[in-house]
């Protein structure tokens, strides 16, 4: 079993090391210069709707940025590796395949977990130094202002991007398990999570219509209501930004359904791929 | 002795697409390699040689026959350990440095700690690749360089075979030297080479035995020197004889009712007199 970590970790360092060495956390300075930029705007509005402006911003473009990174790097994980054929060197070793794609996704997901984690501290900073800024200011409220800026249900928003792009990255590491083509897995990881932002719509539909509906469009919408994972559960996001309250069990949920959802997706690409030719 | 590779009626057919048919890469293969030994697959670009490889290391699922490592299935984990692989071309993720690849590679056959350590240093020596060398980027190595840090990954689990395929393409003469002398160090510490060419020159100087495959069917099999040898042939090399004395030899021949088929001042290989003209320290 120590033998079996190992080699997961080895396989999840590398993964880790090829996207450092590629230089993927330049994106991180790239993203942390927009959030600066944009923050120097619109100070003519009330503090309230100066937060409400940032934090909109930046987790918009936390979320933009971890989907790009998770998508391009799960789609390149194996088709790439089988591309340059690096796969060889790898899977001929005592490593069983399943090894492989459990190190994979989980060098891809600490990954991300590491760009959202510094995007997140980089946004509290950033709010922390407005906050600081605005309670300057004639008159302000500097209670108000920091217990604005310093919000910790920050951390929920935080987490449960988090779990959605490692929920888009397993679904690329499905497709990349079948195919060969990097487009072919990027344009089917973004159609299913098209589609999973419809899946409420789906399952609504199979449920309510019952029997009156055609056997076809009833299975349809059965396996989408099955298969696909419902990514309206992450709008939590948007209330939290929004400066709602959101329960801890709530976002708990999320985070055990998105948990769930990785496990079997995970399963079945190391089905797929353990009778694969290389 | 159990057999270090056995393969029996190994078939390999690849499907084409939708409606293209299948192709065959391997026919029916049987094969048998016995410990310490270095055997050769030897063929031209697509006979099979990569497919075989990949069979017997697991990569490739068999249509129809099995392969064998060491008593073990092809492909399970027992079977694997037993293996060492350089792949034909570099093909090693390029942002590591020597040593980082030999780690990743001893790692991933289930080393670690201060023994994997001393076991990367080891390597490098071996190779050739110790110092400031070993700590470079792969993708700032020569193609020689890359084969002999490849070796090394190879080598890192002290695998009791090893398997090349075409280790030697695209390496310069020096370099190709280097590895035969490699392969040929090898078997001397009792380890089996399994490795496949198409240049046919190089396989003489360090195959025990051969096998000849095209387009997946072995054609030839056997020790080099029983397939090589002319035996209703022999040949006495001399040196110091005039002409006159030659002359006469070939009469006393020719009364004997045999027939001179062949004569000539013996010439070098063309390897062997770049390697001579190379400096010292190029040969290395």
């Amino acid at each position: 079993m120590r033998g079996c970590f190992r080699r997961i970790l080895a396989v999840a360092q590398n993964t880790f090391l090829e996207a450092v060495r590629q230089k993927v956390f330049a994106v991180l300075l790239i993203f942390a210069l927009v959030l600066l930029g944009g923050a120097s705007y619109f100070a003519e509005f009330s503090f309230q709707e100066q937060f409400k402006f940032l934090k909109d911003l930046s987790y918009a473009a936390i979320s933009l940025t971890g989907l790009l990174v998770g998508l391009l790097g799960a789609a390149q994980l194996i088709p790439g590796e089988i591309e340059r054929r690096t796969i060889l060197t790898a899977l001929c070793r005592p490593l069983r395949r399943w090894e492989f794609i459990a190190g994979k996704f989980l060098g891809l997901a600490g990954l991300l977990a590491g760009m959202v984690g510094i995007m997140a501290l980089t946004v509290w900073g950033l709010l922390g130094w407005k906050g600081l800024q605005l309670m300057g200011g004639e008159g302000a409220d500097s209670a108000a202002i920091w217990s604005e800026a310093m919000d910790p249900r920050l951390i929920q928003a935080g987490l449960l991007i988090g779990v959605k792009l490692v929920v888009v990255a397993a679904i690329a590491v499905f497709f990349s398990t079948v195919a060969t083509s990097t487009t072919f897995v990027i344009a089917m990881t973004l159609m299913v999570y098209l589609i999973g932002h419809l899946q409420s719509v789906a399952r609504e539909q199979w449920l309510e219509t019952g029997e009156a509906a055609h056997g076809v469009v009833r299975l349809f919408l059965a396996a989408v209501s099955f298969l696909v994972p419902d990514f309206n559960l992450y709008n939590l996001i948007d209330e939290i930004v929004a400066g709602n309250m959101v329960a801890w069990h709530s976002t708990l949920g999320v985070v055990g359904y998105s948990v769930v959802y990785v496990i079997i997706l995970l399963a079945a690409s190391a089905v797929v791929f353990e009778g694969r030719d290389i | 002795m159990t057999a270090a590779v056995r393969t029996r009626g190994l078939r390999k057919e690849f499907a084409m697409g939708w409606f293209r048919g299948r192709v065959l890469a391997v026919e029916a293969l049987e094969m048998e390699v016995k410990p310490g030994e270095v055997f050769g697959l030897l063929g031209p670009n697509g006979s099979g040689k990569s497919t075989a490889m990949k069979m017997i290391l697991g990569l490739l699922r068999p249509t129809s026959g099995e392969a064998e490592v060491c008593g073990y299935r092809a492909g399970t984990m027992a079977a694997r350990r037993q293996i060492g692989f350089l792949p034909e071309n570099p093909y090693f993720p390029n942002f590591l440095s020597g040593a980082e690849l030999i780690r990743y590679y001893g790692k991933l056959s289930g080393m670690g700690g201060a023994s994997l350590e001393r076991r990367i240093r080891e390597l490098l020596d071996l190779v050739r690749l110790g110092g400031e060398a070993g700590h470079r980027r792969l993708r700032t190595y020569s193609k020689g360089m890359l084969q002999r840090a490849g070796l090394a990954g190879a080598l890192v689990g002290d695998p009791e075979i090893l398997m090349l395929d075409e280790p030697t393409a695209g390496v310069d003469p020096a370099g190709s030297r280097e590895i035969r002398d490699l392969i040929l160090e090898l078997k001397q510490r009792g380890k089996t080479v399994l490795f496949s060419s198409h240049l046919l020159e190089q396989v003489e100087d360090v195959a025990d035995r051969v096998i000849i495959l095209h387009r997946g069917q072995k054609l030839r099999e056997g020790r080099l020197d029983e397939l090589l040898t002319r035996k209703n042939e022999w040949e006495i090399k001399v040196e110091g004889l005039p002409e006159n004395d030659r002359k006469e030899m070939r009469a006393w021949i020719e009364k004997r009712g045999a027939r001179v088929v062949g004569e000539g001042a013996p010439r070098e290989r063309l390897e062997d007199y770049f390697l001579r003209s190379l400096p010292e320290e190029k040969r290395r």
